[in-house]
């Protein structure tokens, strides 16, 4: 069930048939596997609020003598969980404190393009007719550019801040949901209780924000949560490729960035970054994965 | 506009008036708008404008690192696609087989990394720690296997699932059943009836692949090898805010992925015929 849950999430109906052959052992294997990465999100959450107050050591202190140290060593100052960097600064706090501009910019990002992708495709489904091909040329048309290119491009000439790179990342995700909620909202607009909800006079308004939009809620936080993985990525790669965030702001592809100079010497610099910006994540598609399936989305 | 490439080009002991020299030579004095309107009236004559940082014409130095990155692109797409299809199709007819699950962890995992720190980890692996392939440049063909392998991995996570959930599909609907009802080995079914109907999402998805890779994903691992390919101009490029080697890169770039958009879509039209027939 979870394993086919992309294919079942189409095709639907195939739910039950899928359940008689996993067996409850393993069932129970794999929700306990869902509260690791859960547990593991809200972690990363947790560390992202709180900021580097919680961390081991102060990220931007420097120590000499204790430059370039692998994982699990320590120094005068103490253990080095993950070790430190060229200038001695301790890795895991600089993850931790990473964790807040790495995961704020993902949020953001992600719920602007949710924002625009949502509103156009109920418009669009809604109202059809220009509206619609509007808005569908529109995200057709930038499906088929090289938007990340693009990125790059306005990023270069705009100038790579933190403020523009929130700007550029929505664009690459809104066609995305702009799709799923104009057929969405297609599939709704001729639903009984849509058409009674115009019958008794409510205005296009009231229809699309109290009866359709709360009847595919669900889809659309699966979708977002996938989409948020995206964002996270494409972040870092701008950040890694120097066109993203600048020093002194530290988000994770900036961390690994920054550790590429020093790959033969320290692994750990780059790996590191890497591993935790991966498994949050990973943590994020098996979530979306669950919650698809779980929630009935098929439907 | 933020950055000034002249002054990033001269010397650094070079006085104002110098940079202002090198700027009203490059035309970076003019106003924005007879900029704008010099360079797009020149593009439509097929002219991308002069380099300003190696003082050769844009196209000539964005042609020059093409070759590199459509050999590297290829060579992991073709292992993105034949090993992507082949686990496919073998997951997708044994769901739930250890060899599903473990490859279908496998294929999400890899999904969820960045490609560029896919291509560290391959670095700190076969290069620094087993010493057995070179890391950078493009010096003989075992400079490819690195940049190609972090690419098909990539890739063909992606074209493994997407084939996989339909050779599923494929393996429940009525055809299929009525195939295996009249005693046709399991093999023959998976690999003649099943296979033939999986075989457009197989195209189309290694088609979208390409357009993935071209679209950028392929030019930051170009980036972490240093891939003499267009990706590796790119971001030079940026750094020296050569605008016309920038801007060249990425229409061609883009040439190629709405290219490719389109083939994959005049594909998809011949070889499913129930679209044709619709």
């Amino acid at each position: 069930m979870e394993k086919l849950s992309d294919g079942v999430a189409e095709s639907g109906g195939l739910n039950g048939l899928l359940q008689d052959f996993i067996n409850p052992s393993l069932r129970r294997f794999l929700s306990w596997g869902l509260v690791i990465w859960v547990g593991y999100l809200l972690a990363v959450t947790f560390f992202a609020l709180t900021g580097s107050d919680l961390a081991p050591y102060d990220p931007a202190a420097q120590q000499v003598l204790a430059r370039l140290l692998p994982p699990f060593s320590s120094s005068s100052r103490g253990f080095h969980w993950l070790g430190t960097d060229q200038l001695g600064r301790d890795l895991l706090s600089n993850m931790i404190a990473g964790a807040r501009l790495t995961l704020f910019i993902g949020l953001i990002s992600n719920v602007i393009g949710m924002a625009i992708g949502v509103c156009l495709g109920m418009l669009a489904g809604y109202y059809g007719g220009a509206v619609d091909r509007f808005v569908m040329r529109l995200s057709e048309a930038q499906t088929a550019m090289p938007m990340f290119l693009v990125a790059i491009f306005f990023l270069t000439v705009l100038g790579p801040t933190v403020l523009n790179v929130v700007i550029i990342l929505p664009t690459l995700i809104w066609p995305a949901f702009a799709r799923m909620v104009r057929a969405e909202t297609l599939r709704l607009r001729s639903c009984l209780f849509v058409e009674a909800a115009v019958a008794t006079g409510a205005t296009d308004w009231t229809v699309l924000w109290s009866n359709i939009l709360p009847n595919m809620a669900p889809r659309i936080a699966v979708l977002a949560v996938i989409e948020l993985g995206h964002v996270m990525l494409a972040e870092a790669g701008l950040s890694f490729l120097g066109v993203g965030v600048q020093p002194p702001a530290t988000t994770w592809g900036l961390l690994i960035a920054r550790g590429r100079t020093y790959l033969a010497v320290a692994w750990w610099l780059a790996i590191m970054p890497g591993i935790m910006l991966g498994l949050t994540v990973l943590a994020l598609n098996m979530l979306s994965r669950r919650f698809a399936v779980t929630s009935g989305s098929a439907a | 506009m933020i950055g000034d490439p002249a002054a990033l080009m001269a010397p650094v002991d070079a006085s104002e008036q110098e940079i202002a020299r090198l700027r009203r030579q490059l035309g970076l004095d003019r106003p924005f708008a007879e900029q704008f309107a010099t360079y797009f009236g020149s593009l439509i004559r097929g002219d991308f404008g002069q380099s300003l940082w190696q003082d050769r014409p844009a196209l000539t130095v964005v042609l020059e690192a093409l070759p590199a990155t459509v050999l590297l692109t290829l060579v992991g797409l073709v292992f993105a696609g034949l090993g992507g299809s082949l686990l496919g199709v073998l997951a997708g007819a044994r769901p739930e087989s250890a060899l599903d699950r473990s490859v279908n962890f496998l294929s999400i995992t890899a999904l969820s990394v960045p490609n560029f720190w896919l291509g560290l980890l391959l670095i700190v692996i076969f290069a620094v720690k087993l010493g057995a392939l070179p890391t950078s440049g493009f010096a003989s063909w075992q400079s490819l296997i690195l940049p190609a392998g972090a690419l098909a991995i990539i890739h063909g996570a992606r074209v493994f699932q997407l084939v996989r959930s339909a050779t599923f599909e494929e393996m429940t609907k009525p055809y299929a059943l009525v195939a295996r009802s009249k005693g046709l080995p399991e093999r023959l079914i998976l690999w003649k009836h099943i296979l033939r109907n999986t075989a457009v999402t197989m195209l189309t998805t290694i088609g979208w692949e390409y357009v993935r890779m071209m679209g950028g994903a392929a030019f930051a691992i170009e980036v972490v090898f240093a891939w003499p390919g267009i990706g590796q101009l790119m971001i030079n490029a940026a750094s020296r805010q050569d605008f016309p080697v920038l801007q060249a890169a990425v229409i061609i770039a883009g040439a190629f992925v709405i290219v490719t958009n389109g083939a994959v879509d005049l594909l998809y039209r011949c070889l499913d015929t129930r679209i044709r027939a619709a």
